[in-house]
């Protein structure tokens, strides 16, 4: 792939294309060809990937893209990411967030869970998705090695979703509980259970959840 | 009650050709790609059986899954406290059950709300009402105010208590089937239980292609004590299976015989039925979506595939997204509601009180889709062919340009002559607007109102209701004790 002969201000409309058309080794190229050239890593992002994936957002919510498409998009953001990332780290930029997410214990029910996994990839989120019915212990391994900001627990089933609480707790045990956002959903979950549970959102689809997180973290970064 | 037994000629979408290519193809599923069984047992019983297990994943070759599919039985019937209300599954009947796991509830008055269990008693009594429902069913709401460890103990007496009609056993863990074992022993007595199942329980496989550990759990349960289950892979296509009808079908057939298939291996003669739970999803938004064309297409070739196995099916139901009993609820319920008839579907979970995507059991909803029913079991029977059908002596009476109304063949017929809609208005619209002007939804607000106030328990005998008491108040009094998490 050459991009010699692209103004930069080509580039960054190349890349944004490759990335609505979820043109993953395209993307990661041009993070590249950026880097090159002498942008920040934290230009890269902005002009390049979060440009792109704001036009992958707008259509989507507006019911021209189908979920296929983001998801070959969001692919194509996480490629892009992987470069950036230790870049933006090394460079002490403010980190988009890490996110851990999983269904909790006694649930295998993780269509949902995983469509929300690839939106906020999707949103340049780095997401440890820890699968399907992960009890406490399991959530409190992956946030010493992680340090995520957020933690994600979905539920599809009625008598698994009341574990959620118990996860909770757990964090406040280890005295986890205040440096993380705990995010709750799925089918039966409610804001009213989400508030009874102690957990700070309930996302009802993968965009809302994906506001909320960048809302928390803007505040976050802010603080 | 009135049963219901289809009379009308079956409707095979498939060619016999079309039949044995999805069979192949399911045959391909299980041989090369398998299924996962999330249960140690389960896959030694699969493998001292001559499944071919890997890891989590059990291969199956064709001979060998139709050799144990083929100890099916292909008709049984269920027991209900009141044998009267006992049903036939199989052939020709046709089974009406109301709708199933709904966390939340909905009506004109109360709007959307969590459901508790005096919904759940509610719901129960409704189905025990309608002369067009003859299954009382199983979750017919979550009630979420009581304690997940000792819910299905309260569904249960509420359903023996509340009904008299056949009921659903608890799937929620091994524990809690064991359970409902107990209380049908109670019930119907243990000896009789194994001659026929007096539970019908509802086995999700959690597509694609994997059975968890509950589920596996309540299979060896149930099986072990020659209960009956439906084995239902639930499948949204788009998401947990390919966006394509025969793809979809393929799959949903190979998962739901290699389920029926552990069931016989565990105890052969076990009482089984073909299920099927298969709708899309909306491929721009990724919602679940009920009511459209291709699920009906896949709804009549699973239904086909079941016969082809000679085994009882499942499927279909009054499925709707809507949130309210409004036109969607209607159009969508009566698009699924009429393929499952014209499949011929043995047991039609879910036919009654289903509004968005299942998450919520709707009052009015209800009593809407029981008038539904109700045409259905007209339409389901057929033509009466007989000479007094044809009515001669009418033709006789009445001279041409005359009325029917007065002949002595109207006399004999005009109380049940046409099904009569009760929550539907036949009225002017002058006359409805003196009557209030009301719509559906408000005739139906009034009948819930009035069946719940005029409900009648049916008899328990006291010696039975007493026992059952004891053992309820003795399990919950062991699982209070019992070490949980939650």
């Amino acid at each position: 792939m050459d991009f010699s002969d692209l103004s930069d201000e080509d580039l960054w409309l190349q890349m944004q294309d490759d990335l609505y058309d979820g043109m993953k080794e395209e993307v990661a190229a041009e993070t590249r060809e950026a880097l090159t050239r002498g942008f920040s890593p934290q230009e890269v992002l902005g002009q390049g990937l979060v440009a792109g994936m704001d036009i992958v957002g707008v259509d989507f919510r507006d019911g021209v893209l189908f979920v296929p498409e983001v998801l070959m998009a969001a692919n194509a953001m996480k490629a892009g990411m992987e470069i950036l990332r230790p870049l933006l780290a090394e460079t002490g930029a403010e980190r988009i967030g890490t996110m851990i997410i999983g269904t909790v214990k006694g649930d295998i029910h993780d269509i949902g869970k995983n469509l929300v996994a690839m939106m906020m990839e999707g949103a340049g989120f780095e997401v440890i998705n820890l699968g399907i019915n992960n009890d406490a212990d399991k959530f409190l391994e992956a946030i010493k090695t992680h340090q995520p900001d957020i933690i994600g627990m979905s539920a599809l089933l009625t008598t698994t979703m009341p574990y959620m609480k118990v996860v909770i707790d757990a964090l406040g045990e280890e005295g986890l509980r205040d440096t993380l956002y705990v995010m709750v959903g799925g089918a039966p979950v409610t804001e009213t259970f989400a508030k009874a549970v102690g957990a700070d959102a309930y996302g009802r689809d993968a965009a809302v959840a994906v506001e909320l997180a960048k809302a928390y973290m803007a505040k976050r970064r802010a603080a | 009650m009135q049963p219901i037994t289809y009379n009308l000629p079956v409707y095979d979408l498939l060619t016999v050709e079309g039949v044995a290519r999805v069979h192949n193809m399911s045959m391909r599923i299980l041989r090369e790609l398998g299924i996962d069984f999330y249960d140690d047992e389960a896959r030694d019983i699969l493998r001292a059986h001559g499944a071919d297990v890997r890891g989590d994943t059990v291969f199956f070759d064709e001979e060998l899954l139709l050799k144990y599919v083929g100890m099916a039985p292909s008709q049984f019937t269920q027991l209900a406290r009141n044998p009267q209300n006992n049903v036939n599954i199989g052939g020709n009947n046709m089974v009406f059950a109301p709708v199933y796991g709904c966390p939340f509830v909905q009506d004109r008055d109360g709007g959307r709300r969590e459901a508790t269990l005096r919904d759940f008693q509610n719901f129960v009594k409704l189905a025990y009402m309608s002369p067009y429902i003859h299954h009382s069913g199983g979750t017919v709401v979550e009630p979420t105010d009581e304690p997940v460890a000792t819910r299905h103990l309260d569904m249960l007496l509420s359903h023996i208590t509340y009904s008299d009609k056949a009921f659903m056993g608890s799937v929620t863990s091994g524990n809690n089937a064991a359970d409902s074992v107990a209380i049908a022993e109670i019930v119907f007595g243990a000896e009789r239980i194994r001659e026929h199942p007096a539970l019908l329980s509802l086995i999700n496989v959690s597509s694609p292609r994997r059975f968890d550990d509950r589920m596996l759990a309540c299979i060896k349960v149930y099986a072990r004590a020659r209960q009956a289950m439906i084995i239902t892979p639930f499948i949204l296509a788009g998401a947990m299976g390919p966006t394509s009808v025969a793809g979809t079908v393929a799959q949903l057939n190979a998962e739901a015989l290699a389920g029926i298939a552990l069931c016989q291996m565990i105890n052969p003669g076990t009482p089984v039925v073909y299920g099927s739970f298969l709708s899309t999803i909306d491929l721009q938004s990724g919602a679940p979506t009920f009511g459209t064309p291709e699920s009906q297409t896949a709804l009549y070739i699973s239904a086909q595939m079941a016969r082809h196995y000679n085994l009882p099916f499942r499927g279909g139901g009054a499925f709707s997204s809507s949130k309210q009993p409004d036109a969607q609820a209607g159009y969508e319920s009566v698009m699924v509601m009429i393929p499952t008839v014209m499949a011929r579907t043995n047991f039609v979970l879910h036919a009654a009180g289903w509004l968005e995507n299942g998450l919520v059991s709707g009052y009015e909803k209800f009593v809407l889709d029981c008038e539904i029913l109700g045409m259905l079991h007209t339409w389901a029977r057929g033509v009466d062919l007989s000479d007094e059908a044809f009515a001669m002596d009418a033709f006789a009476e009445v001279p041409p340009g005359g009325h029917f109304l007065g002949t002595a063949h109207t006399m004999r017929h005009f109380r049940d002559a046409f099904y009569r809609a009760e929550l539907f208005d036949y009225n002017s619209a002058e006359q409805w607007e003196l009557n209030g002007g009301h719509d559906t939804y408000d005739r139906a607000s009034a009948r819930v109102k009035q069946l719940l106030a005029s409900y009648e328990a049916p008899a328990l005998d006291a010696g039975v209701a007493q026992r059952l008491h004891e053992f309820v108040a003795q399990r919950k009094a062991a699982i209070a004790v019992e070490p949980r998490d939650f």
